[in-house]
């Protein structure tokens, strides 16, 4: 390749890169003619406000915590175990994924009035317009996420260490909380963190299933659109650049966590 | 102690059996066999990795069925080693001390003895076991294998990474292992070299099923059947017919070779056999030497059609003559120097009676004592 060759190649590599941080900037920098100090001042110090980021911040993380406890395993057994089925049930799982929100959402008040979903109403759990909806509405859009990456981080790990566990003493449940969990460590946490991100962003299937109550179920994102529609545009910018930072510092954790070594 | 009965295993489409197998306690045996021949997933069985399809494993007597393989008491040092990175190498060695709870004072004396054994003073105060050169892994692994004082040590292939040099050293330290700790080694090979130094008795498996069982020299001079012979690079193999049994109880044998064996088997006359000798066992004789009994059998005149060094000895390939066979030998350096030989020289060799082994041709049947005992 001649020094030539080479310039223009660099160039084609590195012009889309310049326009897409260009493009990103100026979606960042879009909003700054509408924000200044004293409606600043005046958003972060509304109680509504604070409800909302309580609220996301609450729910992200119960909901994300809900989903890990059921893809630790649900991941580790499709990364191990071979059983009928299995193409068809990982395919299952991957649905959720690619749905859009909105979809999901309706599908969770649909299956409340199923017997399954009767039965947990009759136990107390109500899902419409209540935390307990936002929550499960989160739920369901990242535990399918989890279970790829922690499918993905356990497939990574050799299962010669679990067999040599094993015969070191270590009982099936053993090599796992002793070898395997403490290797897929990083997978974990990261996928931790990208569920976290993905739920606190999440909108569609919120709304659809717990509204966008102020006060109540109204999290950052129903509030941005609540602020909107309502032709408010200082206070959406506020609730943007609130999102902004909690998503770029969980974005560069997530950079962080990746690249240390377990 | 370990034996197994009519062990068969389904892998796939790979299948494996029926393997009859003993090992008596405190022994060295050596699993030899070609890559895909199905060591790993025997040992996997044996370990209890593995469901066997029919069959079973006993150890010291008992059925093992049920047993999960952290009750086996059999130590696995795996070709990959699979050292936990997360722990430092201290905590590697102990990890089986600690996941059986076994008394810590013991366990510390245990550590202090295998740290002693396998030179491991300066690897033990390194935290992460990445810095660790490759014959310090394989210590540490043969330290963890060992410090909850197993009955069985299974090795499978754990010199595949390493040079010759640290190889050697290891293949010494193992031989110590089972001497002075008293430990039953299964250790799996590709390797025939290692397999006949490491001295033990040797299980030959290709193709998921057991061909051969016996000492360094049954195996190597005696091959069970033409599977185990290729196997073993025997290069000298011939397709004959017995011709007449002597008085004296030998066989001469006709076809592309006239030969004289001595093998004890009993063919009849007219039976269709596969003859073959190691290149280490055909004799060169000198032109200006007379010939001794034993060599006046099987003696031809042949031409050296090519010549090959393999750094310590030479290989010479001959063509018999007035024949359409070619035989192989191997001259050690010093040897071939005097001799002084080239390719196109004519010279007379001998392949001795008692070295010939005789097999029928298309014996496809596993042959030989497929368990032992000690004595």
């Amino acid at each position: 390749m001649t020094p030539h060759h080479n310039r223009a190649f660099r160039l084609a590599l590195v012009l889309p890169l310049g326009l897409l941080a260009g493009y990103f900037l100026l979606l960042l920098g879009g909003q700054a003619p509408y924000l200044n100090g004293s409606t600043l001042r005046a958003e972060l110090s509304s109680s509504t406000l604070l409800d909302a980021i309580r609220l996301s911040l609450v729910s992200a993380t119960i909901a994300t915590l809900a989903a890990l406890a059921f893809a630790v395993p649900a991941g580790y057994a499709l990364a191990r175990l071979n059983f009928p089925g299995k193409r068809l049930l990982d395919t299952l799982l991957d649905l959720p994924v690619v749905l859009t929100p909105v979809a999901l959402g309706t599908l969770i008040l649909m299956a409340l009035n199923t017997p399954p979903g009767r039965f947990l109403h009759s136990l107390g759990l109500t899902l419409p317009f209540t935390v307990a909806g936002v929550i499960a509405a989160q739920f369901t859009v990242v535990v399918a996420m989890a279970v790829r990456m922690l499918k993905a981080s356990f497939e990574e790990i050799s299962p010669r260490y679990e067999q040599v566990a094993r015969l070191l003493g270590c009982s099936a449940g053993g090599s796992f909380l002793r070898v395997t969990l403490p290797l897929a460590r990083r997978g974990i946490i990261a996928s931790f963190i990208l569920c976290w991100a993905r739920a606190i962003g999440e909108f569609g299937a919120t709304v659809m299933v717990a509204g966008t109550a102020r006060g109540q179920t109204a999290t950052l994102p129903s509030s941005i659109y609540l602020a909107m529609s309502a032709a408010d545009l200082s206070r959406a910018v506020v609730l943007i650049l609130i999102l902004i930072l909690i998503s770029f510092a969980v974005l560069f954790l997530v950079r962080l966590v990746g690249g240390r070594r377990p | 102690m370990i034996r197994a009965e009519q062990l068969r295993i389904a892998c796939g489409d790979f299948r494996l059996g029926p393997v009859d197998l003993s090992i008596p306690a405190g022994s060295y045996l050596t699993l030899l066999g070609p890559s895909g021949a199905g060591k790993t997933i025997l040992l996997e069985a044996l370990m209890g990795l593995l469901k066997p399809a029919a069959g079973r494993v006993l150890l010291n007597g008992e059925e093992m069925a049920a047993q999960p393989p952290e009750r086996r008491n059999i130590a696995y040092l795996p070709q990959d080693l699979a050292l936990f990175p997360h722990l430092s190498v201290q905590d590697n060695i102990l990890f089986g001390s600690r996941v059986r709870r076994l008394d810590p004072a013991a366990s510390r004396d245990r550590l202090a003895e295998l740290v002693a054994m396998l030179d491991l003073e300066g690897p033990l105060t390194r935290r992460d076991i990445s810095t660790l050169s490759g014959g310090e892994k394989q210590r540490v692994a043969l330290a963890r294998a060992l410090l909850p004082n197993p009955q069985l040590l299974f090795l499978d292939e754990p010199h595949s990474a390493l040079d010759a040099g640290i190889t050697r050293q290891l293949q010494i330290k193992l031989r110590q292992i089972n001497r002075e700790l008293g430990v039953t080694i299964l250790h799996v090979t590709h390797d025939q070299e290692e397999a006949f130094m490491l001295g033990g008795q040797i299980a030959v498996l290709i193709d998921g099923r057991l061909q051969q069982l016996g000492s360094s020299d049954e195996i190597y001079y005696g091959p069970a059947n033409l599977s185990v012979a290729r196997f073993l690079r025997h290069q000298n193999i011939f397709s004959l017919t017995v011709a007449e049994r002597l008085p004296d109880g030998r066989m001469r044998l006709r076809g592309e070779l006239d030969l004289v064996c001595a093998s004890g088997r009993d063919l009849p006359v007219g039976t269709r056999v596969a003859v073959g000798i190691r290149n280490e066992e055909v004799t060169l004789i000198r032109p200006d030497r007379p010939v001794g009994d034993d060599l006046r059998d099987n003696l031809f005149a042949a031409v050296i059609v090519d010549i090959f060094g393999f750094g310590g000895y030479h290989t010479l390939v001959v063509k018999i003559r007035e024949s359409p066979a070619t035989i192989e030998l191997n001259l050690p350096n010093c040897a071939f120097r005097d001799l002084g030989l080239g390719t196109g020289d004519k010279v007379r060799i001998s392949l001795r009676a008692r070295s010939l082994w005789v097999l029928p041709p298309d014996d496809g049947e596993p042959r030989g004592q497929h368990s032992y005992m000690e004595g």
